[in-house]
């Protein structure tokens, strides 16, 4: 194969007799971009981390696999044959830039080490190759980011920095390892249209790691679909996007078409609303002396009608999360009202009763947090009934249906919550919150724990059982198209304010904030 | 849609072997447990008599290990002091716990200014090391067994309530507590239902920890001559008594140290094994929601 | 601003933490039954009236806070009185005896805490099974042999039977001693840490920038490790002070561990107390020094 810059054949990564990646064969072209696609677990960045001879200790490759690079064969056990590569001829940008940058040193310290690594000349000569770095991946001011150590930036400038660093020696191969997962979707956005411009300008090769579809269809010429460690199909983006022949490629598709197929909707009646908040305020108490408390909620007013869903869209930091606490009691406002059910919680210190949390229940965002592991799911979903008082001679049958609610057999109530996988934990949370029949569900970040798969199956067995029983919910989210999909209404926060609000299908479409308008801008195409 | 297949993880105690090393601490632990117990049917003589005609002797058949200064029989003092060495730590490891896990968690448990007056007291005496500590306490109250356990038992309560408020935070700000909460359930039902049965391996792992650590202090304060009193000698005060005449009567003091190490050493086998079996490092704890960031007392149910 | 704010409250807390040692122990002292003329009233036959006329001379007749103040406000003077026994000024006493405690607790902590650096440090960079064994060995021993037993042990070897070192005086054994048990009790965790530290994401870029190996060691993996080992460093001091007492006493040292000891058996309440106060101030001296330290390392917390 020449012209080939990189070629993989057969790559089997290996722990204890056990395989990680499963065959895996592909190749990449100079200045081509390939992606690999998978969900959590299917190896895909175990094969980025092959490449760059960064296996964990105790994991190998097989013998009979070869990594040929630029013509020559690679040897990822081999560290001083490795070394010389990196970082020269292959560079690599990871995903959580805040945990990959060295919190003791500057970012321009950093950037620097890599070029004194390349031989790049005296002390002024790479301040200024540092400067010009920076101004490449788009820094507006670049000596002040260099003398910066990593917590004081944002997480899109750190991922710059990242990016600065990988790009010093013109690499010929740029792998990038989810480097948006941990990000915004604004910044997520920025970051991507940022790598595809220094790709035209340095002509780069790229592997393209990620989970999410949308993404590699806006970058890639190849796609590689991963999962559990095989590649299930590989061929030109347009083709596998468009008419995808394996099933596993299908139904990761379909997740994302899925998103344009509305649900149908529940019948809102205009009667009083069950939960209005008008002005309601919290701010975190100063971690440090001498330090400002936080205000994480910033003057918010809403309300939701019975049956209907309102989404609170935000991004990390917009406080909508501490929003669904203050709402379930977990902590009490600064200021402001919440008239839950038509009662008014200031007026009781912010103490729900027994009977309102009945009719008001919350699923959280980490299924293996929510669940003791040292309770069965049955001792687990005993404990609303108890509690609450709905317990009763046949509360083994009531359980026993509540999960099937949630497709899940009765024979799960004999087990730990270790047994189960996410989905399933989160699944089990559903039917608990549900065992009281409450008419508000509030929704905090439920699916973002979950692979994109999994994370369709429980919203549409949640809206599912919205439509049977017809509770109103309050749906917190990140993301834009999820929220969209589940939501009548959606109300978008920012920095603790509500910025805008309004019916989840003018709101996508017709943004009227400058806020909105850039989330919604940020928003992933229709793929191919 | 049928379910996706279950993701069973082995659990943790299948195919546990038993290493060599737990297995001869057990044996050795239960042997100076059993010796001290039955202490009166294993020797005829007392470990107070003085035999004046019999000082510092090597092994005979009178006097099996031989006898010490004041001519007092080594063997029957090994198999009485097992009996008050263990005695005695256990005592105050029991202490520790009570003060420690017991204040800890009272003041964890009514709050954030009791969290925050309990643990502000013991951090102004953190910096004086335990064996000064007790040493001070001795002086304070007085020699004798009844102090000795107290001094003990106080001076390692701080470790005991360290170990109960990191176990208390990181149990405090998980979502099963939040959900329970949420279920209208109160302080106590989380308490006992969540928090306890979660921290409590952390807890006995910390005794268990102690627990040769008294051994070891309790020895020391008998050498520095604050120990135990002359009429409960624990080995520690075996050796301190012996000390001066190590070069005419060197088993008197290589017996009673090979016993102690012995012992001292099982313990900690046994307690660092404990900790594998009762506080596992829990799996997918990483993935709760950064604990530090949230405030566990704002975490619990007000 | 915040960072200066930051190391003055650091001070602050220290300097509370020396007050409230130092009122603990005076009170220990008061609490104590017998006080010095009692015990001369028993050893050199004083009258009653001779007793009373000297606890009058001594201040003993006055309530216990107003005897506080007058010691707090002496002290402040460097005055901490005169031994009772010696008919010494307290402060010449310790003048004489704290170079010999510090040559030997700066021995001791250089030798532990380098041994510990050192061991844990290579065992990571050649990820050695033999020096991880050797480590476990080193801290169990240091968690299960009394730092006097190991004293003992090494007189009885090295001294009497093989007659190679002067049983007293020399400062070779009990540093090797004290360091040994110092380095055992803070290797693990430290090895722990590195372990932990070489797998840190910012050091796999840092091995994904090509940098070698040296590189990465000293600039990505120790700053990471640094907090803690300094954390462990702090640690270790309270093991020196234990240590220093038993050292002085088996190797004879004139030092304030056998000043201390031989104040608490005579009752020498002004030795004691000043001795306790010496140390408390330096502990908390270092580790006030150790907090600011970890202060200024982490950007973080500024």
């Amino acid at each position: 194969m020449i012209g080939k810059l990189l070629e993989i054949r057969d790559l089997d990564v290996i722990i204890h007799g056990r395989k990680l990646v499963d065959s895996i064969s592909f190749a990449l072209a100079p200045g081509e971009t390939v992606a690999l696609i998978g969900e959590s677990g299917s190896g895909k960045s175990m094969t980025a981390s092959a490449i760059m001879g960064l296996l964990p200790p105790g994991i190998t490759m097989a013998a009979r696999s070869a990594i040929v690079f630029d013509g020559k064969p690679l040897d990822p056990a081999d560290e001083t044959a490795m070394r010389p590569l990196r970082g020269r001829d292959i560079s690599v940008v990871f995903q959580d830039p805040m945990s990959c940058l060295n919190p003791f040193m500057t970012a321009g310290a950093q950037i620097d080490e890599a070029l004194r690594r390349l031989g790049h000349g005296d002390g002024t000569k790479r301040r200024a190759r540092i400067l010009e770095l920076l101004q490449l991946v788009e820094m507006s001011d670049p000596a002040t980011i260099a003398s910066r150590y990593p917590h004081e930036l944002s997480g899109g400038q750190q991922q710059r920095v990242m990016t600065a660093m990988a790009l010093a020696a013109e690499p010929k191969l740029l792998i990038a390892d989810e480097p948006t997962s941990a990000l915004d979707a604004t910044v997520q956005a920025e970051i991507l249209a940022l790598l595809r411009r220094l790709q035209d300008r340095l002509g780069n090769a790229m592997l393209f790691i990620t989970h999410d579809l949308a993404a590699a269809s806006q970058l890639a010429d190849q796609i590689v679909v991963m999962h559990k460690g095989r590649c299930v199909e590989q061929g030109p983006t347009a083709e596998v996007l468009l008419s995808p022949k394996d099933p596993y490629t299908r139904m990761l598709v379909s997740t994302r078409t899925m998103l344009a197929e509305l649900p149908a909707t529940a019948p809102r009646s205009s009667a009083e609303p069950l939960l209005a908040i008008s002005g309601l305020q919290y701010e975190y108490p100063a971690k440090r002396l001498f330090s400002k408390p936080f205000r994480a909620v910033d003057g918010i007013s809403i309300a939701i009608a019975p049956g209907e869903t309102l989404g609170i869209l935000g991004e990390s930091g917009s406080g909508k999360s501490t929003l669904a606490k203050l709402i379930i009691g977990l902590a009490r406002p600064g200021g402001g009202d919440i008239a839950l059910f038509g009662e008014s919680l200031a007026a009781r210190n912010f103490r729900l009763t027994p009977a309102m949390r009945k009719r008001c229940q919350i699923i959280f965002q980490n299924p293996y947090g929510a669940l003791n592991p040292r309770l069965t799911i049955e001792k687990a979903m005993r404990e609303p009934l108890e509690l609450l008082g709905l317990s009763g001679p046949d509360d083994r049958a009531k359980l026993g249906s509540a999960l099937a609610d949630v497709n899940l057999t009765p024979d799960y109530l004999g087990r730990y919550p270790h047994q189960l996988s996410g989905g399933q934990r989160q699944r089990v949370c559903i039917a608990r919150a549900l065992l009281s029949e409450p008419s508000l569900l509030i929704c905090d970040e439920i699916v973002s724990a979950l692979d994109a798969t999994v994370q369709m199956q429980v919203l549409r067995t949640l809206k599912a059982l919205q439509q049977k029983r017809g509770f109103a919910m309050l749906f917190i989210g990140h993301d834009i198209e999820i929220v969209r999909w589940v939501s009548d209404r959606i109300a978008v926060m920012h920095r603790g304010k509500v910025v805008e609000q309004g019916e989840a299908g003018a709101l996508v479409t017709h943004p009227v904030e400058a806020y909105t308008r850039k989330l919604v801008a940020a928003m992933p195409r229709p793929i191919a | 849609m049928s379910a996706p297949p279950i993701a069973v993880s082995a659990p943790r105690s299948a195919g546990r072997r038993w290493p060599v090393g737990v297995l001869l601490a057990t044996v050795a632990v239960a042997i100076v447990a059993l010796a001290g117990l039955v202490a009166p049917w294993l020797t005829a003589n007392s470990p107070l008599d003085q035999d004046l005609l019999a000082i510092n002797k090597g092994p005979s058949a009178d006097y099996w290990l031989g006898t010490d200064h004041l001519g007092r029989d080594i063997w029957a003092r090994l198999l009485y002091g097992a009996r008050f060495t263990f005695g005695i730590s256990i005592a105050g490891t029991a202490i520790a716990f009570a003060i420690g896990a017991g204040l800890g968690l009272f003041a964890l448990a009514l709050g954030r200014w009791s969290e925050a007056t309990l643990y502000a007291g013991i951090d102004l005496i953190r910096a004086l090391p335990g064996t000064l500590l007790a040493l001070l306490l001795i002086v304070g109250l007085g020699s004798g067994t009844g102090p000795l356990i107290v001094a003990l038992g106080i001076s390692f309560a701080p470790l005991v309530a360290y170990v109960a408020r990191a176990a208390f935070h990181r149990e405090a700000v998980r979502d099963y507590v939040h959900a329970a909460t949420s279920f209208s359930g109160g302080r106590i039902h989380v308490l006992v239902r969540h928090i306890l049965p979660n921290i409590v391996g952390a807890l006995v792992t910390q005794a268990a920890i102690i627990l040769p650590r008294c051994i070891v202090t309790e020895s020391v304060l008998s050498f520095l001559g604050v120990g135990s009193s002359p009429d409960a000698p624990t080995w520690g005060r075996m050796i301190a008594d012996s000390s001066r005449f190590i070069e005419r009567a060197p088993h008197a003091i290589v017996i009673p140290v090979l016993a102690l190490v012995v012992l001292t050493l099982s313990l900690s086998v046994l307690g660092n094994d404990l900790r594998r079996w009762l506080d596992p490092v829990r799996e997918n704890a990483g993935e709760a929601a950064e604990p530090a960031e949230i405030d566990p007392q704002l975490a619990m149910p007000r | 601003m915040d960072r200066l704010a930051s190391v003055l409250f650091a001070v602050l807390r220290g300097l509370v933490q020396a007050a409230c040692i130092v009122a603990l122990t005076f009170f220990l002292c008061r609490v104590m039954p017998g006080d010095v003329v009692d015990v001369l009233g028993l050893e050199g036959g004083l009258t009653a009236d001779q007793q009373v006329e000297m606890r009058r001379a001594l201040g003993l007749d006055q309530p216990l806070l107003s005897q506080f103040v007058t010691w707090v406000s002496h002290a402040l003077q460097g005055d901490f009185g005169r031994s009772l026994r010696f008919d010494q000024p307290v402060s010449d006493m310790l003048a004489n005896a704290l170079p010999v405690t510090l040559r030997f607790a700066f021995l001791s902590f250089a030798f532990g805490v380098g041994l510990a650096l050192l061991l844990a440090i290579a065992a990571t960079a050649f990820r050695s099974r033999w020096l991880d064994g050797l480590i476990d060995g080193i801290n169990i021993w240091s968690i299960a042999v009394p730092t006097f037993c190991a004293g003992f042990a090494a007189i009885l070897i090295f001294s009497i039977w093989l007659g190679w070192l002067p049983v007293i005086g020399g400062l070779l054994m009990p540093v090797i001693i004290i360091g040994l048990d110092n380095a055992g009790q803070i290797v693990k965790s430290l090895r722990e840490e590195l372990k932990e530290a070489v797998m840190l994401p910012h050091v796999r870029t840092a091995r994904a920038k090509g940098l070698s190996p040296w590189r990465i060691a000293i600039a990505h993996v120790l700053p990471a490790a640094a907090p803690i080992m300094l954390a462990l460093s702090g640690l270790a001091l309270g093991g020196l002070v234990a240590g220093s007492l038993t050292m002085e006493v088996l190797f004879a040292l004139p030092g304030i561990g056998s000043l201390t000891l031989n104040a608490i058996h005579g009752r020498d309440y002004p030795i004691i107390l000043a001795a306790v106060t010496v140390i408390a101030v330096a502990l908390v001296l270092i580790n006030t020094v150790i907090d600011i330290l970890h202060r200024l390392i982490d950007p973080r917390l500024a």
